[in-house]
């Protein structure tokens, strides 16, 4: 007999915890399951609703998940919160502005002792988007550098946050929990669905199952949900019967029916994880709703790289391991590549840095694969003088010259905040990556925001590392896409031994061209050994050669002394020396080694 | 069986500062007598063992075998006769620090039936033999050399080192012509290389060696092929020069992969297709001796195919190259039918000469020889 939980919407409560990386969410989040007895201290470990490994070590959270807890409140009243775990970057904002349609209110995290950072006000501007009841939390006030006056003060100062109340809390003595949880209760609305309207659900996020197919988390809008029924996504009116559905607690657990306002899973044979998307409508395709909710948008990925294997043997496990990512992460794209140099792979496209980094660290670590990754691109649109526009994101299809009507790339929004006297650095750093100003705000008499439009292209290689460098760590940083602008941009070819090396290409603006290929063939110049013969590295802009380096040809290499005790260690030193060339790439009769491709283009 | 014979005497008055060869700076006496009862140990178990075999040369390397006294080389060497069957006309050659002979020694190793000398000199720069941690000048090279003269020996060697820290190709050419002046019979050139464990290799990783180039090494070395060959030395092997007639015996028995025995701490064997090194520790390899055992360490067996290439790339190492003829004599089977591939892309790159009878390296293949020998090993 499967139980009833209720069917009173007043006593639901869904909420997100929000916060900038490392502030404190999943420690917030584990404490709220210990307190309310929905897992015990024994059976936690660090931060429970983050189970990839990537995600602890990282200190960030990829998927959303979602727990029920039970609380009795102050009130004597049985409530039933609905905490809804977000993904803590801004790789993943649309994931994060899905979950948070699914609320009513938001726990608003902020470090004690670091303040206000950039992904706090991003966090803040979608939660408000979505209009969210925001809970101030300060935590980690125990540490000794914590201020909390100053971040109190920080707090007031933005806008939206001037009514708030805040609770002062830290997550590791446990400090503040049950204020936290009655602010829950009290403060956040219940859910405003209507039982008696056609069934809308907000599909908030999927997994797959590899026995059970896609399982999809949902937060019921309008209307009742059960087994039996017929349902359909509102994107593509693809239809389902419902198998199951159910409540998390933090395990799922079967109920027999979902109802305005709760949140839970659905397991109706979905086959596909791209056939329910974050952020589409399910309906009763019976009795369907007329309008699917607003905000769903299809995902596109906004950085791309060319994955290859070093040893081509792995192209099949390559391909299959990617299979397996996207099966859980609709978001990944991938398409087979060949590459001159690099032999056969994929062309990938990721949500950002920080997705693009997760999959390359997955593909090595779980499935043990040796790879090289191209220097990250973006997607460019090029319109052609026959009329036709193109889209691009490789560098070895862009069109020639003369071909070439407008070219337009990707522009994102940035927002950083620093310490005032770091600003003078981060302006130059910024202009010189192509930065317009927007705007500047002082939070305090300390710190300033400032506000930029830039090429995507300019950030995606290490802007983040250049910004933490120039503040000594202080600077954070938070963008998102804003639209199509029309750009000076040409291709720049790498030939080695005249011989065009096409994973090296690259696209940049005209007026930083010469400067970018000659650091470029400088560098290679210092990563490519000697070789048999000399080998002249060139950058060329449509055949026109702009810059030149030349590695002199091998004069020596031989072991000098061979008797007796040498002759064992110096075959096996022969013996690893052939193994490492193993590992290079040969292209014509050039060796190149790994690196080549993967750092080059972060230079000065 | 034909063999040469190693002994292994590893203990110095201090270790030199690129040295990473196994040896130690000598405690006391105690420690060295104890060491000499144990290599006495080692030659009497492989007498019992070893039957049927001739000794071809003797080669007491270090180390500093020449930190023994007279008397004690005397005694070793008399042994070794008493338990092997040693070939009448064998070479001996000892290795000799500059700083360890005077002329009651060198008479006494010229008693021991010692008919070759190798003086490791290294340079005849003070300030670089400093450098490189010798405990000896220039001067001293020069008086050992003549005294080892006066005694009668008429074979002398020296080591020189080149692509030291701060040297330069001007350097360079001094100590060569220094060298030369002596009116040696045989001369060893070096590159210096840096490795673990050595004081060098401290400095180096902190970016304090200031070293030459490879093309500053380029320059010395092809400069020094040259003028040694001007001045009348056979370029035979790699990194070795002689007068006619004047060629290392023992150390051909390497170059050809022929089988020799090693004994003392850290001594490597080639017997049988075995090839084996005994325990590098003094101390270790003492205890082991003593209880009666065969201080090995570790070993392999090479397989057929080890062979074959330990063959061909030490062999290409001299001046004969792979003789085809030998080649077919060892293994049964000619060499084109293993290495056909590699031989015609070398030959291709320029890097090897070929011809009926044999492959040698060219001038090209023999400054880059690494990667000729890199295509013969797996």
């Amino acid at each position: 007999m499967l139980k009833d939980f209720h069917s009173n919407t007043k006593n639901i409560r869904n909420f997100s915890i929000i916060a900038h990386i490392d502030h404190g969410k999943s420690t917030i989040a584990d404490r709220l399951l210990e307190y309310t007895g929905t897992i015990s201290e024994r059976e936690r470990k660090e931060q429970i609703l983050d189970d990839m490994d990537l995600e602890r070590e990282k200190g960030i959270t990829i998927k959303s998940k979602a727990v029920r807890l039970h609380y009795r409140a102050k009130d004597g009243n049985e409530y039933v919160l609905n905490l809804i775990d977000t993904p803590g970057h801004v790789d993943f904002s649309y994931e994060v502005s899905r979950s948070l349609a699914a609320c009513e209110g938001a726990l608003l995290i902020v470090d004690a002792s670091q303040g206000v950072q950039a992904q706090t006000l991003a966090n803040i501007h979608l939660a408000v988007k979505n209009n969210l009841k925001i809970i101030i939390i300060i935590n980690k006030i125990d540490l000794a550098t914590a201020d909390t006056e100053k971040v109190n003060q920080e707090l007031k100062n933005i806008p939206e946050l001037k009514e708030e109340e805040v609770i002062l809390a830290s997550a590791k003595e446990g400090i503040g929990t049950s204020d936290i949880l009655e602010a829950i209760v009290n403060k956040i609305p219940p859910p405003s669905g209507e039982l008696n309207l056609p069934l809308r659900a907000l599909i908030f996020d999927s997994i797959y199952n590899p026995y059970q197919g896609t399982i999809v988390y949902v937060k019921v809008v309008d209307g009742i949900i059960k087994p039996g029924i017929i349902i359909q996504t509102m994107s593509n009116e693809k239809k389902y019967e419902v198998a199951e559905v159910g409540v998390f607690r933090p395990n799922m657990e079967p109920t027999k029916k979902l109802i305005a306002g709760e949140v839970g899973y659905i397991k109706a044979g979905f086959k596909n994880i791209k056939d329910t998307q974050v952020g589409d409508t399910i309906t009763d395709a019976s009795n369907p709703a007329r309008k699917s909710l607003s905000g769903y948008k299809k995902v596109t990925p906004l950085v791309f790289c060319s994955i290859y294997p070093i040893d081509n043997k792995e192209y099949e496990n390559l391909k299959a391991a990617l299979e397996k990512l996207k099966l859980n992460d609709s978001s990944l794209f991938s398409e087979p590549e060949t590459s001159q140099a690099l032999g056969f792979g994929f062309r990938c496209g990721f949500l950002g840095l920080l997705h693009m980094e997760i999959i390359q660290e997955r593909l090595e670590r779980e499935y043990d694969l040796n790879l090289i990754a191209t220097t990250p691109s973006v997607m460019y649109q090029i319109a052609k003088k026959d009329g036709k526009t193109i889209k691009i994101s490789n560098p070895a299809s862009f069109p020639s010259k003369i071909e070439i009507e407008k070219i337009e790339e990707p522009y994102v929004k940035v927002n950083i905040i620093t310490p005032s006297q770091y600003i003078g650095g981060i302006m130059d750093l910024v202009q010189d990556r192509r930065g317009t100003f927007k705007n500047m705000e002082y939070i305090d008499e300390k710190r300033a925001i400032l506000d930029y439009d830039l090429p995507l292209n300019e950030i995606i290689l290490d802007f983040y590392d250049k910004l933490k460098s120039r503040s000594s760590g202080y600077a954070s940083l938070d963008y998102e896409f804003i639209s199509y602008k029309q750009s000076d941009l040409i291709k720049v070819d790498i030939l080695a031994n005249h011989e065009l090396v096409d994973a090296l290409s690259f696209i940049v603006h005209k007026d930083k061209a010469y400067y970018r290929a000659r650091k470029i063939v400088e560098k290679l110049k210092e990563i490519i050994p000697r070789q048999l013969y000399q080998v002249p590295i060139q950058a060329a802009i449509e055949r026109k050669i702009i810059a030149r380096e030349t590695i002199k040809a091998l004069k020596k290499d031989v072991i000098a002394k061979c008797y007796g005790g040498d002759i064992t260690r110096k075959r096996k030193l022969l013996e690893k020396q052939k193994a490492g060339k193993k590992r290079m790439k040969r292209l014509g009769k050039v060796e190149i080694p790994q690196e080549a491709f993967l750092g080059i283009l972060k230079i000065e | 069986m034909d063999l040469g014979l190693y002994l292994h005497l590893p203990f110095c008055k201090s270790k030199c500062h690129y040295c990473d060869f196994n040896s130690y700076p000598l405690r006391d006496d105690y420690q060295l007598s104890s060491y000499i009862s144990a290599l006495y140990s080692e030659i009497a178990i492989y007498s019992q063992k070893l039957k049927n075999i001739t000794i071809k040369t003797i080669y007491l390397g270090g180390g500093t075998p020449s930190i023994l006294s007279g008397d004690s080389i005397y005694n070793i060497l008399n042994f070794c006769k008493n338990s092997f069957k040693i070939d009448k006309n064998a070479e001996i050659t000892i290795e000799v620090n500059p700083g360890t002979l005077d002329k009651k020694k060198t008479k006494r190793l010229n008693e021991a039936g010692i008919n070759r000398l190798s003086l490791g000199a290294q340079s005849f720069n003070d300030s670089l033999l400093k450098k490189l941690g010798r405990i000896h000048t220039a001067q001293d090279i020069i008086d050992s050399y003549y005294k080892a003269r006066e005694s009668g020996f008429n074979n002398i060697n020296i080591d020189i080192m080149f692509a030291l820290p701060d040297q330069t190709l001007i350097d360079f050419r001094n100590t060569m012509k220094k060298a030369i002046s002596l009116k040696l019979d045989h001369l060893s050139l070096y590159n210096l290389t840096i490795e673990k464990g050595t004081i060098f290799f401290e400095s180096f990783k902190e970016g304090k060696l200031n070293l030459p180039t490879e093309d500053e090494e380029y320059d010395m070395y092809s400069w020094a092929i040259n003028f040694l060959e001007k001045n009348g030395f056979e370029h035979y092997e790699i990194s070795n020069f002689a007068r006619p007639s004047k060629r290392s015996i023992h150390n051909q028995i390497y170059w050809y992969n022929q089988p020799y025995l090693g004994i003392g701490a850290g001594a490597c064997s080639f017997i049988n297709r075995y090839r084996y090194m005994n325990f590098k520790d003094p101390s270790r390899y003492i205890k082991e001796v003593e209880n009666g055992k065969l201080p090995v360490d570790k070993g392999e067996k090479l397989s057929l195919r080890k062979r074959m290439a330990e063959t061909v790339i030490l062999n290409l190492r001299t001046k004969e190259g792979v003789v085809y003829q030998k080649f077919y004599n060892r293994f049964k089977v000619k060499m084109d039918e293993i290495f056909n591939q590699q031989v015609d892309k070398l030959v291709g790159l320029g890097l090897l000469r070929k011809d009926n009878y044999k492959i040698q390296l060219t001038k090209k293949g023999l400054f880059i020889a690494n990667n000729v020998f890199r295509e013969f090993v797996d």
